[in-house]
């Protein structure tokens, strides 16, 4: 059986530094599927890998068994493939309706001259776009600051602006680069029944990168552990959970402290 | 023969003050990382400042051997302090704006230096003749190529000046912190070097040899134009231009790129055709910047994501 | 492969009312026809001579600041070439209404009235200019896709002193009719008048066309701003990164950014061209006048259409009333330039449009909803 998203030994370096390393993995059709590592294990480094920012050296990537390695990050776009930035990159100085607006895009079909003539078909898709809009920020409960500037709403808010941005892309397969980062508890509990609800009614599947580990075990049925840039465990949250290796590379080796 | 070593002698006589330009655009772009601007008006600055300099000591014939030496010194003093009075007002506010704004304001603090010379009462719009402080003899001829003193003075001081800088660059503990600087402001100023100060040093150090620059350059072509005329920023630009050929950002690159644009520049000039200069210079760089984003001798950059 | 997003289905149930299709589309058309029309056969006569001229230069420079904004504003590029498209569009238009005035009629001057054979024949010669320029704007748009910003500013600068340089190189005007009747298209194209400039043009333009261009300018780019299509050039500026991860094909729109803009400031050079007390010349055309435009666009507010217009009123208005001081012009232009990016970075509007300030918001509210 293969999953909508197959990796398999993706490696990459910069310079010297092997920053991921025979990288694999498969995503199930509809999974919840958790990536997690120590800082600057290469988690990052794999969502770039994955939405074509960098090409890797070595290694395949196919979603829905079409290949796309080689492709631009913004044909793997449209291929179904979201994402959402660790560093917030919202398109800050437009309204947030713009922001999601802007992802829509590809999926329209007017021509440049059709909108600027303003004919019939193109204002029937502006209207399309932005009711599409708004019903995703209603999901995500942005829809009363629609009109607001992304730069100036609240963390916590910005981090779910780039989930709906990332959604109004109709995307099969959504990676979350720590999307609770930064955010308070209560923030945290909405945040999780939120991707919960967003997989089920956009039929997605979910990659999760997240250092909250209550978060990840809770919300994850499948977790892949990174560190140095190689997979060191893979497997329910269970099993990571009591995998040697990760409790290790969490905890730092005691044999490097002795020999630092 | 004849020609192709006369040419030679041009293009590297040429190519040195694109060089020395060039230096202070690169080690601003390697600081900063934007096109200083403005750096070609320090270049006309320094021409006119050695013309008024010279003509208040009234060194306007039979100048005493002193004369060269303290007006190019008194120029690049003067400039190098308005090269670090721009800083200050002009860029420093802008520090951590978007790269484009900092753009913006050079080509501002451009037009301001060069609208503000054209003023009656600082140099006039009148074209000016520069006194000869440098003697201007042919020392020998060899196969037919006269050598001329004030080429052989221009590449020599040009030189000399590069020498030094890349002696303050590579072997000083200045140098050391210009180097983290460029390579990463932030993680250098965590380390307890302080940021405004080797800015500073930066824009004063460029300003000057821009103003050794504009003094050679009188020296070598005596008539000087009038402080907006093109003919200033597009000597400057192609400097700019050899500073993005060499690798932006790199001491040597900027050498090499000022070299070589001199040399493009001049056989273009000689064999081809003399109009389109200009021409050769810009599809020089549109090539290069195709085949070599980077430049020359510069490193290839990834943007973090 | 992507999953069909469903956008289309939705807009075939949106599609629009006849009223909403003539005031969002038809109207706004019409009046691009109508304004210009008044300025012809209103304004012009009754203000005189002189304030006729002034709007003549201030409908240009308009088309100039607007075509800029698509590159500069929108897109987030930085263009200091735009003299550069604005001479190609010039001598393209001058070669067709001069040497085509020959070939037609055995003169280069104009022929027919308002809306005559001759300014036709005008109308073609600025449709060549605008298509000539674009494709030079294609040129310079594709090796600048490689590039981060300030290398792009120096090619955009570099191309349009190697337009100047080349322009300075062409040989005298043909004046003779036989001779020009006798000579190929193709050498006629390097007859040009070299560095003195493309004299003996004939002088079409008027008022009409002048805001007959500025309207369809300022429709173009304003209906661009507010569809899905203007949103991709802002997202390119905003975050060229998150656009690609997006789905936004970030060089695609680059280019066309660029196609179109030079297009404009090709209309403006072919106005340019045929506009009295003007002479199309290599001089005229290097970057001081792209970076006036530039002036505009910062100050108008990168990416604010009307702020563009007003700046570029504003910036030919003044000099003409300071004209007593007007070697302090250029300094307050450079003074303004540096304070303007030091106190407000973004432009007086910014992104915003004029009725989306505070103020005029209250005005246009009824309007806009
Ligand atoms: N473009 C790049 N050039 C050089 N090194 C890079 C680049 N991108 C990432 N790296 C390096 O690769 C390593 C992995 O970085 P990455 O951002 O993927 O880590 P991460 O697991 O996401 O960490 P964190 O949890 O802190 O976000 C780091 O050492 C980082 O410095
Ligand atoms: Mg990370």
């Amino acid at each position: 059986m293969t999953g909508i998203l197959e990796v398999q030994g993706v490696s990459i370096a910069f310079g010297g530094l092997k920053a991921v390393q025979d990288f694999r993995l498969s995503l199930r059709e509809g999974g919840l599927q958790g990536l997690i590592g120590p800082n600057g294990a290469g988690k990052t480094t794999v969502f770039n890998l994955l939405t074509g920012v960098y090409r890797p050296d070595s290694g395949t990537v196919s979603l829905g068994g079409h290949n796309l390695i080689g492709l631009k990050p913004h044909q793997i776009a449209r291929a179904g493939m979201a994402r959402t930035f660790q560093n917030i990159r919202l398109f800050a100085d437009l309204t947030v309706l713009d922001n999601i607006r802007i992802a829509s895009h590809a999926r329209t079909w007017t021509s440049t001259l059709a909108s600027v003539l303003r004919t019939p078909g193109a204002i029937a898709a502006e209207s399309a776009i932005t009711e599409h809009a708004m019903e995703l920020l209603d999901v995500l409960g942005l829809a009363d600051r629609a009109q607001e500037t992304a730069r100036n709403l609240p963390y916590g808010d910005q981090r779910r602006l780039e989930i709906a941005r990332a959604l109004a892309l109709d995307p099969e397969v959504l990676l979350l680069d720590e999307p609770a980062a930064g955010m308070n508890p209560q923030e945290k509990i909405a945040l999780r029944g939120l991707i919960r609800t967003v997989r089920e009614r956009f039929s997605l599947s979910v990659l999760l990168i997240e250092h909250d580990m209550g978060l990840v075990m809770d919300l994850c049925e499948q977790i892949t552990v990174l560190d140095h840039g190689t997979v060191i465990a893979d497997g329910s949250p269970e099993s990571v959970q009591g995998n040697p290796r990760v409790i290790e590379a969490y905890l730092g080796a005691p044999s490097a402290e002795v020999s630092a | 023969m004849t020609k192709l070593l006369q040419t030679l002698m041009d293009g590297v006589s040429v190519g040195s003050l694109y060089a020395l330009i060039a230096l202070g655009y690169t080690m601003v772009y390697g600081i900063l990382k934007f096109i200083n601007f403005a750096h070609s008006d320090i270049f006309m600055l320094g021409a006119w400042v050695s013309f008024t300099l010279a003509t208040l000591m009234g060194w306007t014939s039979d100048a005493p051997w002193i004369a060269g030496p303290a007006v190019i010194c008194g120029s690049m003093l003067i400039c190098g302090t308005i090269g670090f009075v721009i800083e200050r007002l002009a860029y420093r506010p802008l520090r951590a704006a978007p790269r484009i704004n900092v753009l913006i304001t050079a080509i501002g603090v451009s037009l301001f230096l060069e609208n503000v010379g054209q003023l009656e009462y600082v140099f006039g719009t009148r074209p000016q003749r520069m006194p000869s402080l440098l003697p201007d003899t042919v020392l020998a001829s060899v196969a037919g190529v006269s050598i001329r003193l004030v080429d052989v003075l221009v590449i020599g001081i040009a030189f000399s000046l590069m020498g030094a800088l890349e002696y303050l660059v590579f072997s000083t503990k200045l140098g050391r912190a210009m180097r983290a600087v460029s390579h990463d402001l932030k993680t250098a100023s965590l380390m307890g070097i302080d940021v405004d100060r080797v800015i500073s040093i930066t824009f004063i150090i460029g300003s000057s040899l821009a103003a050794a620059a504009g003094f050679l350059t009188a020296a070598k072509y005596p008539s000087i134009n009038q402080p907006a005329h093109s003919n200033w920023i597009l000597f400057g630009l192609k400097a700019f231009v050899a500073a993005v050929v060499g690798g932006i950002g790199n001491v040597r690159g900027a050498m090499a790129g000022g070299l070589m644009i001199g040399l493009v520049e001049m056989f273009g000039a000689a064999f081809f055709s003399p109009n389109l200069r200009d021409v050769y210079v810009f599809t020089l760089l549109i090539v290069v910047l195709l085949i070599k984003p980077d430049g020359l001798l510069g490193r290839a950059t990834v943007e973090k994501v | 492969m992507a999953r069909e997003s469903g956008l289309k289905a939705r807009a075939a149930a949106l599609a629009p009312e006849p009223m909403t299709v003539l005031k969002q589309s038809v109207l706004p058309l019409v009046a691009a026809f109508v304004i210009p029309l008044i300025f012809h056969f209103g304004i012009g006569p009754s203000v005189g001579a002189y304030p006729s001229k002034v709007l003549l230069d201030i409908g240009i420079n308009v088309v100039l600041a607007v075509s800029l904004n698509l590159v500069n504003g929108f897109t987030g590029q930085f263009s200091i070439g735009h003299a550069g498209f604005m001479a190609v569009g010039g001598y393209t238009a001058g070669l067709v209404t001069y040497y085509g005035g020959y070939r037609i009629w055995g003169d280069s001057l104009p022929h027919g009235g308002f809306l005559g054979a001759g300014e036709m024949l005008f109308l073609v010669a600025t449709i060549a200019a605008a298509l000539s320029a674009a494709a030079f704007g294609y040129l310079v748009g594709l090796p600048s896709l490689r590039l981060r910003g300030d290398y792009l500013a120096l090619v955009t600068l570099g191309f349009g002193e190697i337009v100047r340089v080349m322009i300075q190189q062409t040989s005298d005007i043909a004046t003779d009719a036989t001779e020009i009747a006798a000579t190929s298209w193709p050498s006629l194209l390097w007859k040009v008048g070299g560095a003195l400039g493309f004299t003996g043009l004939p002088f079409y333009t008027s008022l009409f066309w002048v805001w007959l261009w500025v309207s369809l300018t300022v429709l173009v780019a304003s209906r661009l701003k507010t569809s899905t299509h203007g949103r991709a050039f802002l997202s390119i500026r905003e975050d060229e990164i998150a656009a690609e991860a997006m789905g936004i094909p970030t060089t695609t729109i680059k280019v066309r950014a660029f196609v179109m803009s030079a297009a404009f400031a090709g209309v403006a050079g072919s106005l340019f061209a045929h506009e009295v007390g003007t002479t199309l010349n290599p001089g005229e055309l290097g970057f001081q006048k792209s970076f006036e435009v530039v002036i505009m666009v910062v100050l108008g507010g990168m990416g604010s259409v009307s702020g563009c217009v007003l700046a570029a009123i504003v910036v030919t208005v003044l000099p003409e009333l300071l004209r007593s001081v007007d070697e302090y012009r250029m300094v307050a232009y450079a003074l303004t330039l540096i304070l303007m990016m030091i106190l407000r970075p973004q432009g007086l509007f910014g992104l915003r449009e004029i009725w989306e300030i505070w103020p005029f918001k209250a005005l246009f509210r009824s309007e806009a909803k």
